[in-house]
């Protein structure tokens, strides 16, 4: 299909909701985002963090209180919801209760005043499209909860809007079918290259479909990237904590060489590479991923550019591919990761080890005020 | 800031529909009373000096409370028998057919039979127990007749609270080691004070604003002020006594009026036992079998009563005279089909007007306040609910001042008749609006918008057909009212335009009483042919029962 993808552009956006005798809440406070062409761009974040306010004021359900939307570069923000051009697809699906299969989908169509023949092509298309031919006389509450998702997606997609949006469209399904529907979300968003915003508090399910994220934390975007990027360069502990775990541990510079900045770890000194802008004495928190803490046996000795510090084993989950282990070093629990444990043993709860650290791994946070 | 280019529209019609038949009548009524070339309190402290005047005053309110009181305990053993006695389906389909009848029938139709049955030569006080000396008129006949009559509005109300309250509470209470009396009283009843009050209210509340019974049973000795207003405007000719008389009882009206909202604002009237997890489904054992046979016996006798009613209305229609000539005879229906035949054509004329009108209103204005943000609302929402909940006699007073000079003279034409009944019977539809609307999630309304449906679109194609039902029930209850009305109607009928209640008030008034029987039987075929047709509809649409249309003819 025909390439039909517009940008997004949110400006300063800001929404305040005034509840009887409360104090004013800022739902989402002076967010801007860019939304590619055809991307795929996902709100993450806990509820309450605005990421379903920010997407129903795209919509057009709410009205910012500042700030301006721009989609395909036109301002948008004074537009009612059905001037948009959106598909939006909703957590409950919607689905009109008293229409059959058909007339749902046909619905944005018969709207817009399409001819009968039109209509009737269009909609028994994006019903092969997502799986569902022959569906078209059954009523919504005949199908399960996989297959009304698929109508909600047929019937958001069938009118070719320029902005596609999802409200957390997997959480009424249960484990199985949402992943095996995200990769067919995926799947229909890239054929159709129809910009996407969409909605989730599931990290994982972020990463798995996302071209890019953005993490939203108190009405705010956190951070904006790729799920490598926030995953390896976190620029906040809120980040570093949502995305994947992580163990922070406190820090102080203690001397900044040409790309390197040196730091304290367990007392002892790592050289970790890093750009520009730190300080010698200043604090700030080092990441350290439980997959890059090694547990080693307690007598090996550290080489260039690794730390090793004494702990002992206080938890252990056998995951089957992997270990975690929950490690007490200077009195705080660290989690570590084993991979592989068949090949690499086993270490028992209560046992004396080295944690190692490799400062290839390690990554810079400095410390939040 | 954008605006919905439907919605406000909306609203202002609205808005300026209700303000000229809801607030402006009432403004008129309130600046004749209280405004004679100047702020004035004549109208009310000649109303004072007057003995039938105060009479009336007092005679109303204890009489609002004795019916409240006794309509109250008789609904609640109806009700504890219907829902706690384990009945068979059929019995308690045939007990909500007999308690419905009272509450779909047209007025004085209790009065008439309780003429019949006790009256100076009654069949039951004279033929059958050779009393001369019992007297209907007054206080107890009137209190009997409406007792009969308001009671189904507290059964309906308590069925609702009493089918709330889980049966696994008082299981438990059971499994304390309370026996039933203790778990009645400990549990049962707790649970339902709420629900009491407010059945107490709704029943005292259309004691308070009953026109019909007193006219015909409270006689001069036992004056109420909606009959004494309606004597002194179409008596005396002196409207702004009859005004000062309405304010006399508006002042309780609302008193009541509040004293439900608050009742009902707290969760209607019910403690919330419904938890959503739905326990194990228990069979009731909460009255002994003796509790049952009591109320049985005592319910089997009123049913008996209402049955007896309805059927000496009846016999009173097929015979020349009731209780003087008992030959059968076709004559009073002759009539009906003749000279009153253009009364039941001009009723049924109006009910079917009222009908699309006030459907389509009452769920455009409960899609407005339940679906819609916009300055007023609250206000709007109660300002459309007065000439519900006032009674009927000061809603048509009050059109009779507004409406009856230019340039709005509209008193005596069929429009006037067709906005009284739209703006006092379409809040039952609203209602169900509102109810059916809290079912449905907004996402579907977004949907429909987001697909780029216009407010107005989405309205009919989504929210119409959804809220069919609620428009159903809407229009039936309008159609029932319609062909019922007499309070205000009264004060707006004409030579052009008359009304078969009218028309039954006329044959009781020249002693015609088979006439009345008459056109009160046909009356009452056409509101059960009404109703069953709808609850074929309701069938076909899926939802609910009779039953839920039911409880909507409440009041």
């Amino acid at each position: 299909m025909r390439d039909r993808g517009k940008s997004l552009r949110l400006e300063r956006v800001s929404k305040r909701f005034v509840r009887e005798g409360q104090a004013a809440l800022a739902a989402v406070d002076d967010v801007s985002l860019e939304v590619e062409p055809g991307e795929l761009l996902t709100l993450l974040g806990p509820s309450g963090c605005g990421k379903t306010t920010t997407l129903r004021m795209v919509a057009g359900f709410e009205q910012p209180d500042a700030g301006r939307i721009y989609i395909g570069g036109e301002d948008v923000t004074d537009l009612m919801v059905y001037r948009r051009s959106i598909g939006f697809v909703f957590q409950n699906y919607a689905l009109f209760p008293h229409l059959t299969i058909f007339e749902n989908v046909a619905y944005g169509l018969r709207v817009r005043r399409l001819p009968k023949a039109t209509i009737r092509a269009r909609v028994g298309q994006v019903l092969e499209l997502v799986g569902l031919p022959g569906y078209e006389r059954r009523f919504p509450d005949q199908l399960s909860g996989g297959e009304q998702q698929r109508v909600a997606v047929a019937r958001a997609v069938v009118v070719e809007p320029a902005l596609l949006l999802f409200d957390e469209p997997l959480s009424n399904l249960d484990a199985k079918l949402r992943v095996q529907m995200r990769g067919e979300l995926s799947r229909l968003q890239r054929q159709l290259a129809i910009t996407t915003v969409y909605v989730t508090h599931d990290q994982e399910e972020a990463m798995a479909i996302s071209d890019r994220i953005a993490v939203m934390c108190r009405g705010a975007v956190a951070q904006v990237g790729t799920a490598e990027e926030l995953y390896r360069a976190p620029r906040s502990a809120f980040v570093a904590q949502f995305i994947g775990r992580v163990n922070l541990v406190e820090s102080r510079v203690l001397g900044v060489t040409g790309g390197h900045v040196a730091v304290t770890l367990w007392g002892a000194s790592l050289s970790v590479p890093a750009a520009d802008g730190y300080a010698a004495g200043q604090r700030l928190s080092l990441v350290l991923r439980p997959e890059s803490l090694t547990l080693v046996p307690e007598t090996a000795k550290a080489a260039e550019g690794e730390v090793i510090v004494p702990g002992i084993v206080r938890g252990r989950t056998f995951l089957g591919e992997k270990v975690e282990y929950a490690v007490e070093v200077g009195g705080a629990l660290l989690q570590a990761v084993t991979y592989d444990p068949t090949r690499r043993g086993v270490v028992e709860v209560g046992a004396r080890v080295g944690v190692m650290c490799d400062a290839a791994a390690v990554r810079l946070l400095a410390a939040e005020p | 800031m954008r605006r919905d280019p439907v919605v406000a529209p909306a609203v202002l019609l609205v808005w300026g529909a209700v303000a000229l038949f809801v607030l402006y009548p009432l403004g008129r009524l309130l600046v004749l009373t209280f405004w004679n070339d100047g702020p004035s309190l004549d109208a009310v402290r000649g109303l004072v000096g007057d003995w039938t005047h105060r009479a009336a005053l007092v005679n109303s309110l204890l009489l609002a409370a004795l019916v409240g009181i006794a309509g109250t305990v008789l609904g609640f053993a109806f009700a504890l028998l219907a829902v706690r006695a384990n009945l068979p389906r059929w019995v308690s389909r045939a007990l909500d057919a007999v308690v419905l009848l009272p509450l779909i029938s047209p007025p004085f139709t209790a009065a008439i039979a309780l003429i019949f049955a006790l009256g100076p030569r009654g069949l039951i006080s004279y033929h059958v127990f050779g009393l001369t000396r019992v007297s209907i008129y007054g206080l107890w006949g009137t209190l009997l007749s409406e007792t009969l009559t308001y009671f189904p509005i507290a059964y309906l109300t308590l069925k609702a609270v009493l089918a709330n309250v889980d049966a696994n509470l008082e299981d438990s209470a059971f499994s304390l080691g309370a026996r039933r009396w203790r778990v009645f009283r400990t549990v049962t009843l707790p649970l339902t004070t709420p629900g009491v009050a407010n059945a107490f209210l709704l029943v005292s509340a259309a004691s308070l604003a009953d026109f019909a019974t007193p006219l015909i049973l409270a006689g001069t000795r036992f004056p109420v002020l909606p009959t004494q207003a309606f004597l002194q405007i179409t008596g005396l000719y002196d409207m702004r006594g009859g005004a000062a008389l309405c304010f006399l009882l508006l002042v309780p009206a609302l008193a009541v009026f509040a004293g439900q909202r608050w009742f009902t604002e707290r969760r209607g009237g019910t403690f919330v036992t419904v938890t959503g997890k739905v326990g194990a489904v228990t069979r009731v054992k909460s009255l002994s079998p003796a509790a049952v046979l009591g109320l049985a016996a005592g319910c089997g006798l009123v049913v008996v009563l209402v049955l007896v009613c309805y059927l000496l209305i009846f016999a009173a229609s097929i015979v020349r005279g009731l209780g003087a000539d008992n030959s059968l005879s076709l004559a009073h229906y002759a009539h009906v089909f003749s000279g009153g035949l253009k009364a039941v054509r001009d009723t049924l004329l109006i009910a079917a007007i009222c009908m699309p009108v006030g459907g389509l209103f009452a769920v455009v204005l409960g899609f407005l306040v339940s679906r819609t943000q916009f300055p007023g609302r609250r206000a709007l929402e109660f300002v459309a609910m007065m000439n519900y909940a006032l009674p009927g006699t000061i809603v048509g007073i009050a059109y009779l001042v507004a409406f009856n000079d230019p340039p709005l003279a509209l008193t005596g034409t069929a429009f006037i008749l067709v906005v009284c009944y739209v703006f006092r019977y379409s809040l039952a539809g609203t209602r169900a609006t509102s109810a059916v609307l809290a079912q449905i999630d907004p996402s579907i309304e977004e949907a429909s918008a987001s697909l780029g449906a216009r407010r107005d679109v989405t309205f009919r194609r989504v929210v119409l057909p959804l809220i069919r039902p609620a428009l159903l029930a809407g229009m039936t209850v309008l159609f029932i009212r319609g062909m019922t009305a007499i309070s205000a109607t009264i004060f707006l009928v004409s030579l052009d335009w008359s009304l078969v209640t009218v028309r039954i008030l006329e044959g009781i008034t020249n002693l015609e009483l088979g006439q009345a029987s008459a056109f009160s039987m046909v009356v009452i075929a056409l509101v059960y042919l009404a109703v069953f047709v709808a609850s074929l509809a309701m069938r076909r649409l899926n939802a609910g029962s009779l039953g839920q249309a039911g409880t909507l003819l409440g009041g």
